[in-house]
């Protein structure tokens, strides 16, 4: 008898775990289980795939996705190819759009003071609510564009009040520089593909900053894209940041400096006759050169942290290698002098002439058919709306995606007392975030794979583009979009708005897009450029594009100091906080996939660190692990220590994103919330948040943990005595 | 061009050449035995391309390939316990001795190697290599020796050391055209051949042959610079192909003699402190 | 104590035969139980013919009214999966036809309010293949292969059950010999 292998190690199983192996054998129920459909629409057929455009909205780049849907549920995001914003291509978080979709903490029923309401009732006290207050309604959202822009505005006119984004890393300091340089009122692309030098200030363009999908993309081209020219790149950041690592150089320079040393560059440019001479003429009120003495690097080589050497340099490569391109953004805005140094960054661009031209700065134009952005407002506007709720001058606050108890450097307690002197709030959201607890009705949103809208990128591929959101999937949970709550409730309540719902909407804008005659969908009729916009994802025209001038403002004859919170003495420590990769401002950290991103410079996950410098950390006894306490002059908050090789010494750096009351189980409790130890500093000009001007002490708490790091996870001992990396100086 | 080794063929692979499958309209039972044509399965040599002057370790691939292939959740136990599984990850090292520390980022996967180490050492064949230049893990034969991953240098295996779950609704997720692993066996990379079964069924209905570009794994679709590139290293006119010839290219510790096909392209840094410098 | 002789072939003969009785009776009684329970209970279960919520029969549909597979299985020839045809389907024909006998009346009547409730009808599997195969009717059907061999004649089954084929590895792996179809693991298995 010839007994297989297969059989041997039946028997021998069976001997051993006989009664185990009956019970284990059956086949669970559900497996035996097949189901006929009533109806049988295309894309709920057992295996097949379909593919559906709509927009991404995991971040504000605004990027087209496609998504796979098999027997009505959505699988998988992929970039929509066809979309002149990402070209097919998505980013960590991107993918991450069908976690949120299936997140298992939705809120599926409205609540009315905590008890669970039906729809009915839920939307009926709505209405009532919004009688009763006309004129002191306060819409608090996220940055908002497109149709749903269009809508909350529309509600807010009828309606009366006052409608305010927010965000916590607000780039109100960016806009005004833009808009006081160049006129524009959004804000602008860049061409880093075809730049040969970039030299960017505080800008996480590989990360988070802008539009990191698309600049992603460039970069690729900008290293390897050309067959002669491999693009060099600068990075000026007073932390290691993953951005900083894949920089040529990185300027470790000292916060709060970014636009002297953004001068100092300057400087060179027009000492060596390398900078436009009408650019020139501007920053320096004609004078020439002596008007921007302040700023010779020999004598600011202290100020910034860099030497003079290395700041001629970079400049004489970021003058001479052309085109060349200078970003700003990010930690280095977020400082009482924020405007100053985005006035300096942006004026490289002129003294290097490349506004308008290939490899430079490119202004996009006014979104399409009339439609304005609600842009986040600066922290001063929103002090000053906290003030107005606490005394009474609002009656009805509706919250949606507006985490202000999260991000507002205010303490909660404070601000709980502030929100009470709003009688009746309202809380709209897909997940219970922080701010939920302060809705008296709570309303179960939809997902951004289960709306309808519109969307145009910001900043924009340098033309005009509106992306379009269609409802990929059926309703998971019962909700509905937040464009469709403001059109119902807003018109039961007498409001005259222009949409039913948002589908309307939507449809509406393709409407009055055809009526356009011009972009990439061409029809024969408005239904058939519907299906076409749908099908594409979206409309853009590569005609319509960004127009602009540029008038440079004087460089001030003294550099702004910048100020921080706290004395040197007694806080030895600037605090640099971060949008990690996964879990970006906090927006992220409800889903699993993102919280478990390894860190892209420490590979850390799902807890608050500390990035501090070994030598420093030796200094104070700490070991990679430890619990410590990062203490500003407004609190301090626990973290585990990190030791970090390449940060400054006198930096340290925590991540923004942990530390919520509330968002589900992935994100309640879990690490601490760095923005509850910033100090309410603002741009001395702006108002806007100064994120990045508090100083801190580091005291270490307790014993050494395990640190949750993908770090020394994949043991490199082979790997370790060869080199796994190879590295060439030859392009 | 390697040349091939012997374990290429899979004893089981036809002949080459012959008559594309028809499909016999009416055919009894009886008759499509027998006289079914030969069936021919073209040859590839499946590959990747990885240039490391383009990744900037931004971990869209990463994640991508989590929510195509079923990987469970890693949380924070599991990261404490050094069981994280990521089909593909990036690997940071420092660099320390240079004017100023570096960070150096590399994607590594599954090499799919033509002499795999981790081959040999599976005492039920679980892991075998196939003419298409795959290295396949068959889950339903793993019994969980791990004799595989401590010998893949590597270290692209992964072992479920505990079932996986996926709370409530979040299975709505899982992609169908893949396998729920279970507890007790090894997985990793597989260049997502469901994608390329997928495609290779379509040009098979479409009576055509695969076209370069055609299949794209996850990782390679979503990285946002372009630096993983996916294609058939026997067809010379491939991407892949085209890109291995850059004399940047190498393949990672080839001196154990793996024979990888997983060609990477040398970070270029112009500051590095040495003309040719490793890491 | 002493043991003689004999005690010793006595403890030696009876301890040999005592194993010997229980290796038999476990060759006897266990191991027919647990070969037949792998091989297989889904096997045994599935030969019996489950109940359906309805009494559903092939022979009449595909025998007497001799409708094409692919006209309710639409899938079999595009997709992976043959599919179930939905309700929607089923009443294509039943909003005609009714039944001829009162016992049909009802069960065709349970298609009819199913579907008008809007509630999908749970039947119970009868081919099943585990969760690590990924089976592709459509490059079968391309094939060349006809729906029968694999499912027999379900034209003249009332009550449908597995017949012809095993559907374990053994089974497909031969007939994909036989074909010279590819036998890479990696053709089902990933």
């Amino acid at each position: 008898m010839g007994i297989t292998r297969r059989d041997l190690l039946k028997l021998a199983g069976a001997g051993a775990l006989g009664a185990i192996a009956f019970n284990g054998c059956r086949i669970p129920d559900k497996e035996l289980r097949v189901e006929s459909p009533v109806a049988l629409p295309e894309d709920t057929v057992t295996g097949r795939e379909n593919w559906y455009a709509t927009l991404c909205q995991q971040c504000g780049a605004g990027c087209g996705i496609v998504v796979r849907v098999i027997e009505g549920r959505a699988k998988k995001i992929e970039g929509n190819p066809d979309h002149p914003l990402n070209a097919g291509k998505t980013c960590a978080r991107g993918q991450a759009g069908v976690q949120a979709l299936y997140h298992p903490d939705r809120l599926h029923t409205p609540l009315l003071y905590g008890q669970p309401v039906d729809w009915e009732t839920a939307m009926g006290q709505l209405v009532s609510q919004i009688q009763q207050n006309r004129g002191r309604i306060f819409l608090a959202t996220n940055p908002l564009r497109g149709h749903i822009a269009a809508v909350a505005q529309a509600f807010i006119q009828a309606a009366g009040g006052t409608l305010m984004a927010y965000e916590p890393l607000e780039d109100t300091v960016l806009r005004t520089a833009v808009k006081r340089l160049f006129g524009q009122d959004t804000l602008p692309d860049y061409d880093i593909a075809h730049a040969r030098t970039v030299l960017s200030f505080g800008a996480g363009w590989l990360e988070t900053w802008g539009s990191p999908v698309r600049w992603g993309k460039a970069y690729g081209a900008f290293r390897q894209g050309r067959s002669v020219v491999r693009g060099t790149f600068f990075h000026a950041e007073p932390r290691f940041s993953l951005t900083s690592a894949n920089a040529d150089l990185w300027l470790p320079v000292r916060p709060g400096r970014e636009g002297v040393l953004a001068l100092a560059v300057a400087y060179v440019l027009i000492e060596q006759g390398m900078a436009s001479p009408s650019a020139t003429a501007q920053l320096t009120g004609g004078r020439g050169l002596s008007a921007l003495s302040a700023y010779q690097p020999e004598q600011v080589a202290e100020t910034v942290g860099i030497s003079a050497q290395r700041i001629r340099e970079v400049a004489e490569a970021f003058g001479s290698q052309r085109p060349s391109l200078a970003l700003v953004g990010g930690s280095a805005l977020a400082h009482t002098n924020g405007l100053f140094t985005a006035l300096a960054v942006l004026s490289l661009n002129a003294l290097v002439d490349n506004i308008g031209r290939e490899g430079g700065v490119r202004f996009n134009p006014p979104p399409p058919l009339d439609l304005s952005g609600v842009p986040p407002a600066p922290l001063a506007r929103w002090r000053k709306a906290l003030e107005d709720m606490g005394a009474g001058r609002v009656g009805l606050l509706i919250i949606r995606g507006a985490n202000l108890v999260y991000g507002l450097p205010i303490d909660p307690k404070e601000f709980e007392d502030l929100l009470n002197g709003v009688p009746f709030r309202v809380f709209i959201g897909s997940i219970p975030e922080d701010m939920a607890p302060f809705g008296d009705l709570v309303l179960p949103e939809l997902e951004p794979l289960e709306s309808w809208g519109t969307d145009w990128p910001e900043p924009g591929p340098g033309f005009q583009t509106l992306t379009f959101q269609q409802a990929v999937v059926r309703p998971f949970r019962d909700g509905k979009s937040f464009g469709d709550i403001l059109l119902e409730a807003g018109r039961s309540a007498g409001l005259n708005l222009p949409w039913q719902s948002m589908r309307e909407a939507v449809q509406d804008g393709a409407r009055r897009l055809f009526a356009l005659g011009r972009g990439s969908v061409r029809a024969g009729d408005e239904a058939s450029f519907l299906t076409g916009v749908l099908q594409r994802g979206g409309w853009w025209d590569t005609q319509a594009q960004g127009q602009g001038r540029v008038t440079l403002e004087r460089a001030p004859a003294t550099p702004p100091a910048p100020q921080f919170a706290g004395e040197e003495g007694e806080f030895p420590f600037h605090l640099v906080p971060f949008t990690p990769l996964g879990i970006h401002d906090g927006r992220g950290a409800h889903l699993p996939w993102l919280q478990a991103i390894p860190d892209g410079t420490t590979t850390v996950a799902w807890q608050t660190w500390v990035e501090i410098h070994p030598e420093r950390a030796k200094e104070l006894g700490i070991a990679e692990g430890d619990w410590v306490e990062v203490t500003s002059p407004r609190g301090s908050i626990r973290a585990l220590a990190y030791l970090h090789p390449a940060i400054p010494p006198e930096v340290v750096a925590v991540p923004f994103g942990f530390g919520h009351a509330g968002m589900g189980r992935w994100a309640n409790g879990r690490g601490a919330n760095v923005f509850r130890i910033l100090a309410p500093l603002t741009d001395s000009e702006t108002g806007a948040f100064a994120w990045s001007a508090t100083r801190v002490r580091i005291r270490r708490l307790g014993p050494r943990q395990r640190i949750p790091k993908f770090e020394g996870t994949v043991l490199p001992v082979q790997l370790e005595e060869r080199p796994i990396i190879l590295i060439t100086r030859e392009a | 061009m390697p040349t091939a080794h012997p374990l290429h063929t899979h004893p089981d692979t036809p002949p080459r050449g012959g008559a594309q499958p028809q499909k016999a309209a009416g055919a009894t039972p009886s008759a499509g035995r027998g006289t079914f044509p030969q069936q021919t399965r073209p040859r590839h040599k499946w590959g990747m391309v990885v240039d490391l002057d383009r990744c900037t370790g931004c971990q869209a691939c990463v994640v991508a390939c989590q929510a195509e292939n079923n990987i469970p959740l890693n949380t924070e136990s599991i990261y404490l316990q050094r069981r994280v599984i990521e089909w593909i990850r990036i690997e940071r090292y420092w660099e320390p001795n240079h004017e100023q520390v570096r960070a150096r980022y590399i994607p590594l996967m599954c090499q799919q190697c033509d002499n795999a180490p981790c081959e040999p050492v599976c005492p039920v064949y679980a892991t075998y290599h196939n003419d298409q230049g795959l290295n396949v893990q068959v889950y339903n034969r793993c019994v969980g020796t791990r004799y595989c991953a401590n010998n893949c240098p590597y270290h692209a295996r992964f072992f479920n050391f505990w079932q996986p779950v996926w709370p409530e609704t979040l299975d709505n997720q899982l992609n169908p055209d893949v396998t729920v692993r279970w507890r007790g066996i090894m997985e990793k990379c597989t260049f997502c051949i469901q994608r390329l079964r997928r495609a290779q069924r379509e040009a098979l209905r479409e009576g055509r042959t695969l076209q370069d570009g055609e299949v794209v794994p996850a990782c390679a679709q979503a990285c946002p610079t372009d630096a993983l590139v996916f294609g058939d290293l026997l067809d010379p006119n491939s991407r892949v192909s085209q890109l291995a010839k850059n004399k940047r290219a190498y393949k990672v510790i080839e001196d154990l003699g793996t024979g990888p096909n997983v060609i990477y392209l040398k970070k270029v840094d112009p500051y590095a402190p040495t003309a040719d410098h490793s890491h | 104590m002493r043991l003689g002789k004999r005690a010793w072939i006595a403890i030696l003969v009876g301890g040999g035969l005592g194993s010997t009785l229980l290796g038999l009776a476990f060759l006897v009684l266990v191991v027919p139980r647990v070969v037949a329970h792998y091989s297989w209970s889904v096997e045994r279960l599935f030969r019996q013919a489950p109940q359906q919520p309805i009494a559903f029969t092939h022979a009449t549909h595909a025998g007497d009214a001799q409708i094409p597979c692919l006209f309710c299985h639409r899938g079999a020839d595009t997709e992976a999966a043959a599919t179930i045809p939905s309700l929607e389907q089923c009443m294509f024909c039943h909003r005609f036809i009714v039944g001829t006998t009162e016992a049909k009346q009802a069960e065709i009547r349970k298609v009819i309010d199913a579907f008008n409730n809007q509630e999908p009808v749970q039947w119970v599997r009868v081919f099943r293949l585990p969760d690590h195969v990924r089976f592709v009717h459509e490059a079968h059907i391309r094939a060349g292969f006809t729906c029968s061999d694999c499912h027999g004649a379900v034209e003249t089954m009332t009550t449908m059950r597995q017949v012809q084929r095993s559907l374990k590895m053994g089974d497909c792996v031969g007939c994909h010999r036989q074909n010279n179809a590819p036998t890479d693991c990696a053709i089902c298995h990933y």
